[in-house]
């Protein structure tokens, strides 16, 4: 099984180096060539070689979300065009359900790459479009119960062949979005990234030989595999169970769960879903690609920061996905959201069974989002759409580090990049008065969890909200180690009558002019609070974001009357206690 | 270049540029003849390492400091206190002020993570405390205009809350201020009549950009050091006066360009890249030596190498700094850092696989072969394994190198656990490295849309000449140009630099439709502020030169690209050609008759030092002797292979011969593999040809 061996090892490294370089340079094309601001700003795309059975090589450049999920796209690819697949051939596709995908407003562009008149590999790139069609502009249909109102669903589709665009298929897929211009042009700068992936590819394959190549693409997945199998064998064997709630399904509240068994048995890991709630009506059902993405993420984020991105890391690695449930749903379940919810979810399940198993790398839950859209007309061609980003809550707590105040989604691990508000005042018709951290409301901690926001913002204008929000009224996040969870979130709207309502977890309504006011749920805590530095705490007070009362009932620690020092005798009283 | 015993010819200009290890000097006389000399720097009190490499000169032109002073014209400093204050957290205690609601933007960091998978590392420790982060009511719209007074009772009480800490500066940071500085001035006037605080770093006059993280962060970084800073730069500064020197010194910026400490004073933060950012200067040197305006610069130092790129006689200035984890909106020139150098460290991971850095083993240990304690390999082990450096002393006598020390580090840690010989080892631990600088260089280049073909690499630093040719061979570059004196390359590069001061003014409107005379009030203030910048430095009439420029983007972008304004005419035709054909080249596309708006507006005020164009030395007349032949690996098609070693004061212009070959100069010693042909140039440096063996 050790093809290495037979390697010259500091060709290795040099080809594993190459590869993640080549992906990274995909990027860096993308980002400068993408119309859509969402590439630049949020990265929300990745790109990942594979080799030609599909097997996935390396994909340093993405957000965690998308990370290990590429291979399914190639195979997908490979089973419907097995014996046509042509050097000047590109291929699209997005369909979940048929062609590997994660979910729809994701598209792949994959294409082949021959060296010496032979497939070698397949540069490939993903990446969340502006608009799909659908039921709402903007790709996030939060009404949607089947994917069909989800936007247009692509098989795996030759786009180009043989170096000839395919006008007819060009056409279909801009008669199918709102946004036909940044389509077209985040749809040719995906093309000309994996052009300059493939050259970069078949040069280092021609390098190497046509009769090494495969080789030392199997010594950097077999390299990920002995890394990945050194992380294993850490935890003891047995099996590990946990849940993580799912108490809505995007309209109704249900009580279910994301269940998991964890199996562990020497360098083996089993991961089962068996028991797992049943698909929901609402679109956070996730499909194959998604469920082993977050699976990949959990487990490497847990880790190594290091771990090479590639499949080997996955091959001692069993997954078991029931049909039919939340996270292998049947057709035609609804699945947009998923790569944020139930991707958070998948997550946290699994964090909590790795908690037990290997607690001294135990991490606190990061508590979800509560924010939504607001959009509108202000006179321009196009309606805005906007996120509420600076409502961001609180990231969960490990040894040595508390949770980060407020961050982007988990499944981003912050590579989302919240906005300023200048920036916003500026784009949109909103003025914001405040985005504070929050008194008591961190997961009490040794490392406490982050402290979530009081955000508040007016809209001036007549709008509609698409409410999404999975941190709002019900614990969202959990402690590790001793830690506890974070307070739950809160949203209230205020109308220009002076009426107010509280907000709908999931819903999509119109309003007038408003005020919104939302407390985000705090992270995740680590650790026993009371065995919190005492200098943290009496920080937390004069900060302001633990109050006294909670410095002595939670953490066990007293402070001096002008509050600036620690009451070393009354804490030792309350530590002793 | 002179013997050392000569003495410069009156007057000269003198740079010092204080590095992590090294301070460097280079003095230019008026015939336009080079001294380098070189003291370690005290990083505790870093003018003593600035004495003590002035002291070199002094005892080598026997000549008193008064006269070495007196006679210098220009004094220019790079300093790396602005960095060091930051990087040892040795700042001042700062309070901030901000808009009501908003004193969090400074912790929340826009929640911006460096390495999102390494997920378990803290941020950077925020500069200000909340509780010394205090509200202020008050409040501004967008265009700047008030929608609720300023409420000066708050400024009063957050300054007894900062008086009660000892607080010993103060940012302010108010909502919108980058339209409007209206509420910002009137609380400095406030803080002013107070009298109490004498650093006060206003985010509208420190970096005046939309974004209120940005602007926050930098003025509060701002406030941190300048104390620090401030005065020690005025010290050295009055140290050098009473010691002869006329012309106060002048000091690196960010911006690639000069400024004298009086007029940096209120914005210390623009020193950051002091230093690094003189590899302007060199890159303006060399263009003009090596006959392109297309030039990548690599400077490799012990432990890291700074890649910088000139295209078209420019390097790029952005308002985007991250120093430390903290984010600077501050003019700076584009430098893209790697952690690549002589003293970068090898390991075999866990799982069997070689890694060549990021990490590096620093002054102490060092290297293995310095013989200080270190035992892990790095790539002077790897010189030293394969010949390309020689064992005993080395500059000057501060190190000496042990090649068995090398040997066994590298046997112990690489090549015994990958099942290889020590020298294949080592060759391929510069395989590594090699391939680490040339993805650094496609990154600075490919990013920005650029060919790095098109390109001269230009490779400085003390380890840039060991590895010039063969990352310029793997970018596909026809030549390689290795400065004589690449290890004091930003000291060096100092003596080219303009004075330089950028001003912005944050504007919107459309391009099409913009009435010039709102732009020509725009512009004006800040005309008025360069102008007044430059002639307090002496620089007036054809000697002072202003240059407008305007952000431009298309409609819904976020990102914008500036354009010039020749002659400070504004031509929306014309800048609409200049922008599409910009758009085109970064971005791949244009967006024909797609609107365009103005972003912001800017000045900056260029104050020309007059030139000093390389002087042609003497020609080499006949074939100097090599000091030695030794046998050095090559690479792995050559092997082990007899080759001549040089020394550099012998190879004079004209010199030109097939490599393998060696040549030791006083900074840095530069390799030359057996397929490529080194030639000294009229400017007296080194250009190596990539495959010109034979020709």
């Amino acid at each position: 099984m050790n093809t290495q061996e037979n390697l010259d090892p500091i060709v290795l490294a040099l080809v594993q180096n190459r590869l993640d370089h080549i992906s990274h340079q995909m990027g860096w094309v993308m980002t400068r060539t993408a119309r859509s601001p969402i590439f630049s700003q949020s990265h929300d795309f990745s790109c990942f070689i594979a080799d030609p059975d599909g097997t996935l090589v390396s994909q340093a450049d993405g957000i965690p979300i998308h990370t290990g999920g590429g291979g399914f796209a190639v195979r997908a690819l490979l089973r419907d065009f097995d014996g046509d697949i042509h050097d000047g051939d590109v291929f699209v596709l997005n369909d979940p359900y048929t062609a590997g995908g994660n979910h729809l407003p994701d598209w792949v562009i994959a294409r082949p790459v021959f060296a010496g008149g032979n497939l070698v590999a397949f540069a490939c790139n993903r990446a969340h479009q502006s608009d799909i069609g659908g039921g709402a502009a903007g790709t996030y249909n939060s009404e949607a119960r089947e994917i069909f109102h989800e936007g247009i669903r692509l098989p795996v589709m030759k786009l180009i062949e043989k170096g000839e665009t395919r006008q007819d298929i060009w056409r279909l897929l801009m008669i199918n979005t709102r946004t036909a211009e940044a389509l077209d042009g985040d749809l040719r700068a995906m093309i000309g990234s994996t052009r300059i992936g493939a050259d970069r590819i078949a040069a280092l394959v021609e390098e190497l030989g046509m009769a090494q190549y495969r080789d030392y693409f199997e010594g950097i997945l077999e390299h990920a595999d002995r890394s990945f199998r050194r992380c294993v064998s850490s935890i003891p064997d047995g099996d590990y169970r946990a849940e993580e709630a799912i108490d809505n399904d995007c309209f109704e509240p249900i009580d279910d769960a994301i269940r998991v068994r964890l199996g562990v048995k020497g360098e083996a890991l089993e991961v089962d879903f068996t028991g797992t709630a049943p698909q929901v009506q609402g679109f956070k059902n996730s499909s194959v690609a998604n469920t082993w993405s977050a699976v990949y993420m959990a487990l490497a984020s847990y880790f190594d920061p290091d771990l090479p991105r590639n499949e080997g890391t996955f091959r001692t690695v069993t997954i078991t996905a029931p049909e039919g449930t939340i996270i292998n749903a049947l057709p035609p379940a609804a699945m947009t959201m998923n790569t944020v919810f139930v991707a958070h979810e998948i997550v946290h399940a699994i964090w909590k069974t790795l908690n037990q198993a290997v607690p001294e790398r135990s991490c606190a839950g990061w508590a979800k989002a509560v924010h939504g859209t607001t959009s509108g007309r202000t006179g321009e061609a196009s309606p805005f759409v906007m996120y509420h980003w600076n409502s961001a809550p609180g990231g969960g707590g490990v040894e040595g580090r508390d949770g980060f105040n407020q961050i982007g989604h988990l499944i981003a691990l912050g590579g989302l990049v919240l906005p300023n508000v200048e920036t916003y005042e500026r784009l949109y018709p909103v003025l914001f008065k405040r985005q504070e951290f929050r008194t008591d409301a961190a997961g009490p901690g040794a490392y406490r969890g982050g402290t979530g926001c009081n955000f508040e913002v007016q809209v001036s204008v007549d709008a509609e909200y698409a409410f999404r929000g999975e941190g709002l009224y019900t614990p969202s996040c959990f402690g590790a180690a001793g830690g506890r969870a974070g307070e739950v979130g809160d949203m209230e709207l205020t109308f220009a009558d002076g009426g107010n309502e509280q907000a709908p977890k999931y819903a999509v309504r119109r309003y007038g002019p408003l005020t919104l006011r939302a407390a985000s749920p705090g992270g995740g805590g680590w650790g026993d609070p009371r065995q919190r530095d005492p200098e943290r705490v009496l920080r937390d007070i004069r900060d302001g974001v633990v109050s006294r009362q909670a410095g002595e009932d939670v953490y066990g620690v007293a402070v001096s009357a002008d509050g600036k020092s620690i009451d070393e005798a009354a804490t030792a009283n309350l530590r002793a206690g | 270049m002179n013997e050392a015993a000569a003495r410069p010819l009156a007057p000269w200009r003198i740079g010092v540029d204080v590095g992590g290890t090294f301070t460097d000097m280079v003095l230019r006389d008026q015939g336009g003849d080079l001294w380098v000399f070189k003291a370690p720097s005290v990083p505790a009190d870093p003018s003593q390492g600035v004495l003590a490499v002035l002291q070199r000169a002094v005892d080598s032109f026997a000549m008193p400091l008064s006269d070495l002073l007196a006679d210098c014209a220009l004094f220019f400093h790079g300093s790396t206190v602005a960095t060091n204050t930051i990087l040892e957290k040795k700042g001042a205690k700062v309070g901030l002020l901000t808009t009501t609601g908003f004193r969090d933007s400074l912790e929340v960091r826009r929640g911006i993570r460096e390495n999102q998978w390494d997920h378990r590392a803290p941020f950077p420790q925020v500069l200000v405390p909340r509780y010394l982060r205090q509200p202020v009511g008050g409040r501004l719209d967008k265009d700047g205009v008030e929608l609720a007074a300023l409420t000066l009772s708050d400024v009063v009480a957050a300054t007894d809350i900062f008086a009660e800490d000892g607080v010993e500066t103060i940012a302010v940071a108010l909502l919108n201020s980058y339209g409007n500085p209206a509420h910002e001035e009137a609380v400095a006037a406030h803080l002013g009549q107070s009298g109490a605080h004498p650093w006060i770093s206003l985010s509208s006059r420190v970096a005046p950009i939309m974004g209120e993280y940005e602007r926050t962060s930098t003025a509060v970084v701002n406030a941190y050091i300048a104390p620090k800073v401030v005065g020690y730069l005025r010290d050295l500064d009055s140290h050098l006066h009473s010691h002869g020197l006329t012309r106060p010194i002048l000091l690196l910026q960010s911006n690639g360009g000069a400024v004298s400490v009086e007029q940096v004073a209120e914005r210390p933060v623009n020193l950051v890249l002091s230093g690094p950012a003189a590899g302007v200067g060199a890159l303006g040197l060399y263009s003009r030596a090596a006959g392109s305006d297309n030039l990548i610069a690599m400077e490799i130092g012990g432990t890291s190498c700074d890649v910088m790129l000139m295209g078209e006689g420019q390097v790029e200035v952005t308002d985007e700094l991250i120093i430390d984890g903290y984010h600077l909106a501050t003019p700076s020139v584009e430098i893209h850092t790697v952690g690549a150098g002589g003293g970068t460290i090898a390991r075999v991971d866990e799982a069997g696989l070689l890694h060549v850095g990021p990490q590096g083993a620093g002054a102490v240990p060092g290297p293995a072969c310095y013989g200080l304690g270190g035992a892990e390999p790095t790539v002077t082990d790897a010189y030293m394994v394969l010949g390309r450096l020689r064992p005993g002393p080395y500059a000057g006598g501060s190190v000496t190198l042990d090649d068995e020390l090398a040997r066994r580090a590298i046997m112990d840690k690489i090549a015994t656990p990958l099942g290889i010989g020590v020298e294949e080892a080592a060759a391929g631990i510069i395989r590594l490295l090699e391939q680490n600088l040339l993805h650094a260089v496609e990154h600075i280049s490919i990013q920005r849309g650029h060919n790095p073909q098109r390109f001269t690499l230009v490779a400085a630093g003390g380890a840039g000449p060991m590895h010039g040719a063969a990352v310029a061979r793997a970018l596909g570059c026809r030549r390689a140009y290795v400065p004589r004196q690449a290890g004091a390359f930003c000291a060096l590069g100092m003596l080219h630099t303009d004075i330089r001061q950028d001003y912005l003014q944050v504007h919107f409107d459309n391009l099409d439709t913009v009435d010039g005379n709102i732009l020509e009030k725009g512009f004006e203030p800040l005309a008025v502020r360069a102008a007044a910048a430059l002639t307090a430095e002496g620089f007036t009439g054809a000697q002072a030169i202003m240059h407008r420029e305007l952000d431009l983007r298309y409609r819904g972008q976020l990102w914008s690209i500036r354009v010039a304004l020749p002659g400070g005419v504004f031509d929306p035709a014309a800048v609409r050609l200049a922008f599409d054909a910009d758009h085109q080249r970064q971005y791949g596309h244009t967006q024909p008759g797609g609107t365009i708006e103005i972003t912001a507006l800017r000045v900056t005020g260029r104050g020309l030092i007059e030139t000093a164009e390389p002087v042609a030395a003497a020609p080499a007349t006949g074939l100097p002797e090599p000091t030695a032949i030794r046998q050095v690996y090559a690479d792995s098609e050559s092997g082990w292979r007899e080759t001549p070693v040089y020394a550099g004061s012998d190879l004079r212009p004209g010199f030109a011969q097939d490599g393998p070959l060696l040549v030791e100069e006083l900074t840095t010693t530069v390799f030359v593999g057996p397929k490529d042909r080194l030639t000294v140039d009229e400017a007296d440096n080194f250009m190596i040809e990539i495959d010109g063996a034979g020709n």
